[in-house]
């Protein structure tokens, strides 16, 4: 699985800035819903749901909002690096810079999983969160996360 | 003849433990191993104390089984998962790679030898292919931890090069004998005969590799028998691959690869089976090449062979490399490791016989410049691996230290192995860290005494704990009892990816993941539902499994409530990589075809 084919370069925002929790889950929702066609309202109820059930802030900065929209076509995803890091009520109490969400339809299943688990992975390893710290502008970003070539990491997977 | 016996006996086991102490040697002062065995057949050999042997076809055939032997193995070790990950470069660097790299070897062999283009290429294409067995010593044996898809990446190019640097040796040799005088070779006969070959050897691996899993399952045999069939087994499919002019190397490895990613029964006796048939293989093959050289004869052709070494390590593999790799992500650092690591072995070798067996002309040629253009890699890389890996930040700090453990497979039940851990000082259990229930600790042996767990109290330095565990959930078990990296709480791993409140209901699960949990009763909390699936009182550790993800237990307060869990994403299933690894390889197969395709008409190739 290659986040390119969920991950639009137009859904990465390099520099976001956003007050706290709720108000970065709402932009991203507005970004989504802009890419998606759905109502902003609908994927911020999905969200907030998945968040009542735990912060999906992961520690270390990183932060992956996520659930299953109805009505969405296929799994979407966006990324955004904040400019002032917010509180995010994670594990470790650690302020949150780097978010990663992603939306999934209802059918999606073990794909959406797996997209998931893809994500906590990279975004886990330290090396590669300091390179997107470092990384200011979108096509940088976009680029480190979702290489271009359909080859590299999607070859077998 | 029989006044030989014992003799030769005594002369062939004398060497094997002769190379196998001198491996003792070679560990402490960071020798590569393989050179020592080399060593060892060289000094034995006709220039040193005097034995003779210059058989080239008994030596091929030899070195043929120890090579099918020793590539099973290593398909049998390699996980799907690291297949998946590094598939596409290693396949690119296994064929294009070959054919940039023996072109350029062709190119300097041209210049600095009095040698026609065919047979340039063919010395290019005997020095083509990366060694499965040296670099597998190195990278594991050497114990320093490559960064996974580095790692991955050169294990499964030095595996696949090989069907792919013999597939150029035999044809060119053949080219060579035969001259135009069939023919000649036409390009689309070549590849078609290619492409036919490498199919073959995919098709009959995985075929083979299903049956064998299939043998091993069904059959009930005496047990110290599954180790051998498997290794029978193994030879009947190289053999009857190569029988029908498919490529027995790839056969052999697919084989490796299928069964080795299946449930199989006496899993653990086959592993330990073939490490030791791998190690004799190595030796042997080293040590019948290093008795076959004339180290003698060396010296007239040592200026030019060490020229064209040189072309290898500094220009030709790097400049190969460099072109496979454009197209996937690496970083710098992992690309200069890679170009370095272009290690030359025993198949480099194994094939510079075949122009000594076939007899055509140059033949020792061939086999000299193969032997010190080995010779000098093992030693230029052998020593500098190590130290280069740590200088480009490509060794990855230790997650667990030691562990020593013993598996053992029980009957009649394939979902659960018995485990038994030696306890080390300052792992996560011996400071206080509880096994997880589902390990089902139930007996400790200390001083000699054996004790039931719950009676044991803290774990001590010495102990043998026995556990009964799933295979699945051994990863995460070495985390407990490696040393001294700490259990942290942000353990992804061990505790799931993302924290979840247990004090809401449990039907939220339902709609967020598809996890199969109850959902009727809207007041079921999380902690209850857990609480209730593990009888009462939760440990930290535990895990509930429901659907695609798994709940974990992170905290709990005294009387075992869950006051923390956390969700894991990928419940580590091993099951059903049938359909994967089929499709996998045949992606595999359509990428051969596809980098080959449009060419593939015309006649086969005069034979």
């Amino acid at each position: 699985m290659n986040l390119s084919d969920l991950l639009k370069p137009e859904a990465v925002i390099p520099c976001m800035k956003a007050q706290g929790k709720k108000q970065v889950l709402q932009e991203l929702a507005a970004i989504a819903a802009g890419l998606t066609g759905l109502p902003e309202k609908n994927i911020l109820d999905t969200i907030q749901q998945r968040e009542k059930l735990g912060s999906t802030g992961v520690g270390h900065g990183v932060a992956i909002p996520h659930g299953k929209l109805p009505g969405i076509e296929h799994m979407t995803g966006v990324f955004a690096r904040l400019v002032r890091p917010v509180e995010f009520e994670s594990l470790d109490d650690q302020p949150v810079d780097l978010v990663f969400l992603l939306l999934a339809p209802e059918s999606a299943g073990a794909d959406h999983l797996k997209a998931l688990a893809r994500v906590a992975r990279l975004l886990r390893d330290p090396e590669f969160a300091k390179d997107l710290r470092a990384t200011n502008e979108a096509a940088g970003l976009a680029l480190l996360l979702a290489p271009v070539n359909p080859q590299s990491s999607d070859a077998l997977a | 003849m029989l006044d030989l016996l014992y003799p030769a006996i005594l002369i062939c086991a004398g060497l094997i433990m002769i190379a196998i102490f001198t491996s003792l040697l070679a560990f402490r002062f960071g020798a590569p191993i393989l050179l020592v065995f080399l060593a060892v057949g060289l000094l034995a050999g006709e220039d040193g104390l005097g034995l003779h042997f210059d058989d080239a076809t008994t030596a091929y055939v030899v070195g043929n089984l120890a090579l099918a032997v020793i590539l099973f193995d290593s398909g049998f070790q390699m996980r799907l998962a690291s297949l998946r990950q590094a598939a596409g470069p290693a396949l690119a660097l296994a064929t294009v790679g070959v054919l940039v790299t023996a072109g350029l070897i062709a190119l300097a062999t041209h210049v600095v030898l009095p040698f026609s283009w065919p047979e340039s290429l063919l010395l290019g294409a005997i020095l083509s292919s990366t060694d499965a067995a040296a670099l597998f010593f190195l990278m594991r044996v050497g114990g320093t931890p490559i960064r996974e898809r580095v790692r991955s990446t050169l294990e499964i190019e030095s595996g696949a090069n090989d069907p792919m640097a013999i597939f150029l040796t035999i044809t060119l040799v053949e080219l060579i004998r035969f001259g135009s005088a069939h023919g000649g070779i036409s390009i689309p006969g070549l590849v078609l005969s290619f492409v036919r070959e490498m199919g073959l050897g995919v098709v009959f691996g995985l075929i083979g590799g299903f049956l064998i899993t299939k043998m091993v399952n069904r059959f009930n045999f005496e047990h110290g028998l599954y180790p051998v069939l498997v290794l029978a087994a193994s030879l009947v499919i190289f053999a009857a691959a190569g029988e029908v002019e498919g490529s027995g190397f790839l056969a052999v490895y697919v084989a490796g690869l299928y069964a080795g990613n299946r449930p199989l029964k006496a899993k653990a006796t086959l592993q330990r089976f073939q490490e030791g048939m791998t190690w004799l293989a190595q030796i042997i093959m080293f040590l019948m090449l290093g008795l076959l050289a004339n180290p003698a004869r060396f010296a007239m052709i040592a200026l030019p062979s060490v020229l064209i070494a040189l072309v290898l390590i500094f220009i030709a593999r790097p400049l190969a490399v460099w072109v496979c790799l454009w197209p996937f992500r690496f970083q710098s650092s992992e690309r200069t490791f890679i170009s370095w690591v272009g290690l030359r072995g025993a198949v480099s070798i194994l094939l510079a016989i075949l122009p000594l067996a076939e007899g055509i002309d140059h033949s020792q040629t061939y086999f000299n410049v193969a032997f010190i253009v080995v010779l000098t890699s093992l030693l230029v890389h052998g020593w500098t691996i190590t130290p280069l890996a740590t200088r480009l930040g490509l060794v990855i700090p230790p997650k667990t230290g030691l562990v020593e453990r013993v598996e053992l497979e029980l009957p009649g039940s394939a979902h659960h192995e018995l485990v038994v851990y030696r306890i080390v000082g300052n792992s996560p259990v011996a400071l206080g860290e509880r096994v997880p229930r589902w390990a089902r600790p139930s007996l400790v042996i200390r001083k000699g005494q054996s004790m039931r767990y719950q009676y044991a109290g803290r774990l001590q330095e010495g102990d043998y704990v026995y556990l009964f565990a799933a295979p699945r959930y051994t990863r995460l078990l070495d985390r407990l009892f490696g040393s001294p990296a700490r259990l942290a709480a942000d353990d992804d791993d061990f505790f799931g990816a993302f924290v979840i409140d247990p004090t809401k209901p449990v039907a939220g699960l339902a709609q967020a993941y598809g996890a199969q949990v109850p959902t009727a009763d809207p007041e079921l909390t999380i902690s209850r539902f857990m609480a209730d699936r593990l009888g009462g009182r939760a440990e930290v550790g535990d895990r509930v499994g429901c659907g695609p993800v798994d709940l974990v237990v992170r905290d709990t307060d005294d009387e075992g409530r869950v006051i923390s869990a956390g969700l894991a994403l990928e419940p580590q299933a091993v099951v059903g990589p049938t359909m994967q690894t089929v499709r996998a390889l045949l992606r595999v197969a359509v990428r051969i075809r596809q980098f080959f395709g449009g060419k593939a008409k015309g006649s086969r190739a005069a034979q």
